[in-house]
């Protein structure tokens, strides 16, 4: 996948030099292992600062919110279905972006191969399918899908949905993959089994808001939970208000969550808060058969009306 | 004073026998990272660590603090009275805690204890503490310690210092607190001649290993306007999603919003923490906001800690070099870098358009 | 409703109706048969807000 970069980069350079953008929006290296940092190129001569490898899973959809410049974006399969929600919400204009897209094969999981060591980690490197990962002088070899993050592992779309450059060739999409294992273990549980296992999902959270920050899906310009008045939430460290955030915060994604994983790798304490987008996705696919941001020419369910909508629930 | 020596046989009793005086905290692993936790009888603080996920500032600074409680029930005598809250001010001794978290509440005491102002809150519960403090044999690659007015054995801020020395604990008492603690653990080996050397010897190899470093040299000299108008504010804060991770895991930050809950008729008022990078920290009445892009409250944050404070108090950085923000941030923004380009920053070389 | 149910909310204590202003039967039986069916469940211990600790 870091072959791509030479074409990112290429294509980046061009695109300014042609003054057919005002900046390009992807990845720098980062300052520590396994991360990489959204930034923008506004001059030909610093497109060699980009980067492309399997740490760049913050969605860059969140990064073109309400901007009126004419953007380049790296977009990998998640990112270009949000860059779709972007467009169909009227978030930023189809004809404002330059997409440049990115077949992915998945992002690592910083946490899962930091857990994999007892000594902090030093360096990641990749080639191909190899992870290799130095911790405590020693070099370790881990395949890449042992350590995906687990939304990249269940990825059913890989290549980006809309694109307007592409940097490699296209890739087989996963199929057979079973997404929603994890909604139907949660669902045969009891009430009060449910109850206690989102109470202890939740319990090391400290309201710092990075998983709604980091989802480009967020961008009320006043979010329910820091509205005062009135306030419908309170701010303090109560499980049922910290409860209420995080099961509204999934009920605005209904219908529209790509399954990115920005939310549970943006975590800083690690709680799997895919846990309930996870189960309205499940619950769109089977009842509207529609899965987000795949096609900017139909409207998404929540915001249209059809007759023979499911409303079995209504009595 | 006196260096005790202590087998590591010896340790998990006195760690024990302390626990009839004081209500103990230490490291607890919890899956693949480590929390400051109560440690109750029978529980060990888990020395094999490198430092907690989030710091210990919580012990005496919590998320959610109640302060007072009220009753609007207009038949009670005391309706909408603030009756304070007691506190629980018996002794409690964190165990194991880093160097530099213990620096850190010197640095925020700083702004919660001054001649004109004390916050009861937070110096009750500070008073209350012992802190045997755990010095870092092996830094991360994050730490910076070194170079932010703290280091891996330092011990300005502590009450006593331990350091691992192999099959024995070397336990040094840096004030009265620390030598009652000892007392109570009933520790009472008195290390070897040597031990100091052993010690210093610990200490220059664990300062050497840390290779990241930060200049704050021209900090104090820069001037603060035009360090606030610096180009680089846009770049730097591009990024930033604007969560509260880097406030809430800083040993240093101490911000907080006052808040009243009422649940019926009866309401407590409460503080919690908050976070310069959220919109609501700044928003005024009016419903004007001094900081109401994302840039401004990326500048505060740094400018708050490393241009404002300095200035104010004339004594280093607002921040210890603990990596926290470094390795938990959601996006990479790494106060490293951003406080080596506040150090350098040359307005009169700067030579990007305006 | 389905994510109510997914963290934990008993089946039947959130219910959806559509009833007409004219509807007044339905809105009745409705209130009964909620009522009964909240009631069988017994009161709600889980999602309530409990008064803040001040200890």
């Amino acid at each position: 996948m870091s072959l791509y970069i030479d074409k990112i980069k290429e294509t980046a350079e061009r695109l300014l030099k042609d003054g057919s953008v005002d900046m390009v929006i992807g990845f720098r290296k980062g300052s520590v292992p396994m991360m990489n940092e959204p930034c923008f190129i506004q001059k030909p001569q610093e497109v060699h600062q980009l980067v492309w490898d399997s740490n760049c899973g913050i969605n860059l959809a969140n990064y073109l919110t309400d901007r009126k410049e004419k953007i380049a974006v790296v977009a990998k399969g998640c990112d270009s279905r949000n860059i779709v929600n972007h467009i169909v919400e009227n978030k930023i204009k189809r004809e404002k972006l330059v997409i440049i897209g990115v077949p992915c094969t998945g992002m690592i999981d910083k946490r899962k191969i930091a857990g994999m060591f007892d000594k902090p980690i030093d360096a990641v490197t990749e080639d191909g399918d190899i992870i290799l990962v130095t911790s405590a002088g020693k070099e370790t070899r881990l395949n890449k899908t042992d350590v995906l993050q687990e939304n990249c592992a269940l990825c059913i779309h890989r290549n980006p949905v809309i694109y307007d450059e592409l940097v490699g060739d296209l890739i087989e999409e996963q199929t057979g993959i079973d997404r929603y294992a994890e909604v139907r273990r949660v669902e045969a549980m009891s009430p009060q089994e449910k109850w206690q296992y989102f109470e202890d999902l939740l319990s090391p959270c400290i309201r710092c808001y990075a998983c709604r920050n980091a989802c480009p899906l967020c961008y009320c310009p006043t979010c329910f939970v820091d509205e005062s008045r009135p306030q419908w939430v309170g701010k303090s460290q109560d499980p049922i208000d910290t409860r209420t955030f995080h099961f509204l915060r999934a009920y605005h994604c209904a219908g529209r969550c790509t399954d990115c994983g920005a939310c549970e790798r943006a975590c800083p304490v690690g709680i799997k808060v895919r846990q309930f987008t996870s189960k309205l996705n499940r619950d769109c696919l089977e009842m509207f058969g529609w899965e987000a941001g795949l096609t900017l020419d139909q409207r998404p369910p929540l915001d249209t009306y059809k007759p023979n909508d499911p409303n079995d629930f209504i009595k | 004073m006196k260096v005790i020596s202590i087998d590591k046989t010896e340790w998990a009793n006195g760690i024990e026998k302390t626990k009839s005086i004081y209500r103990l905290f230490g490291p607890v692993k919890e899956n693949t990272w480590h929390s400051f936790m109560p440690l109750g009888p029978g529980e060990q603080p888990d020395m094999a660590y490198g430092n907690s996920r989030l710091s210990p500032k919580f012990l005496v600074h919590p998320q959610t603090e109640p302060m007072f409680e009220y009753n609007l029930d207009e038949k009670q005598a005391d309706h909408h009275v603030l009756k304070e809250i007691p506190k629980d001010v018996s002794p409690k001794a964190i165990i194991g805690i880093r160097p530099c978290d213990a620096s850190a509440f010197l640095l925020v005491k700083r702004n919660f204890d001054t001649p004109t102002y004390k916050d009861p809150y937070w110096l009750t519960a500070y008073n209350s503490l012992t802190l045997i403090g755990y010095a870092c044999n092996q830094p991360c690659s994050t730490c910076f310690c070194t170079t932010a007015g703290c280091g891996p054995f330092h011990e300005e801020g502590l009450d006593a210092i331990l350091v691992d020395a192999g099959d024995r604990y070397l336990l040094k008492a840096l004030t009265e607190k620390g030598e009652a603690y000892i007392q109570s653990a009933g520790w009472a080996t008195s290390a070897p001649s040597d031990a100091d050397q052993s010690i210093e010897k610990l200490k220059s190899t664990a300062e050497k290993a840390i290779a990241s470093h930060v200049s704050t040299d021209k900090l104090r000299n820069q001037s603060t306007t035009q360090l606030y108008d610096a180009p680089f504010w846009e770049e730097i804060a591009f990024s930033c999603i604007n969560c509260g991770t880097c406030t809430y895991s800083c040993p240093t930050c101490w911000c907080f919003d006052i808040q009243d809950e009422n649940h019926g008729k009866c309401g407590v008022r409460m503080r919690n923490w908050d976070s310069c990078m959220y919109p609501l920290f700044s928003l005024h009445g009016t419903g004007h906001n001094p900081r109401g892009a994302k840039a401004h409250r990326v500048r505060q944050r740094f400018m708050h800690k490393l241009k404002y404070y300095v200035d104010k108090y004339d004594n280093g950085i607002q921040c210890v070099g603990c990596g926290r923000c470094i390795r938990l941030c959601p996006v990479n923004i790494d106060i490293r870098k951003v406080c080596n380009q506040m150090n350098s920053y040359d307005p009169a070389a700067c030579v990007c358009p305006v | 409703m389905n994510l109510m149910e997914h963290m934990g909310i008993e089946p039947g204590r959130l219910q959806f109706s559509w009833i007409s202003s004219a509807e007044s039967t339905k809105f009745v039986e409705t209130v009964k048969s909620v009522t009964q069916a909240v009631k069988a469940i017994g009161p709600n211990t889980t999602y309530k807000k409990n008064p803040v600790k001040v200890a």
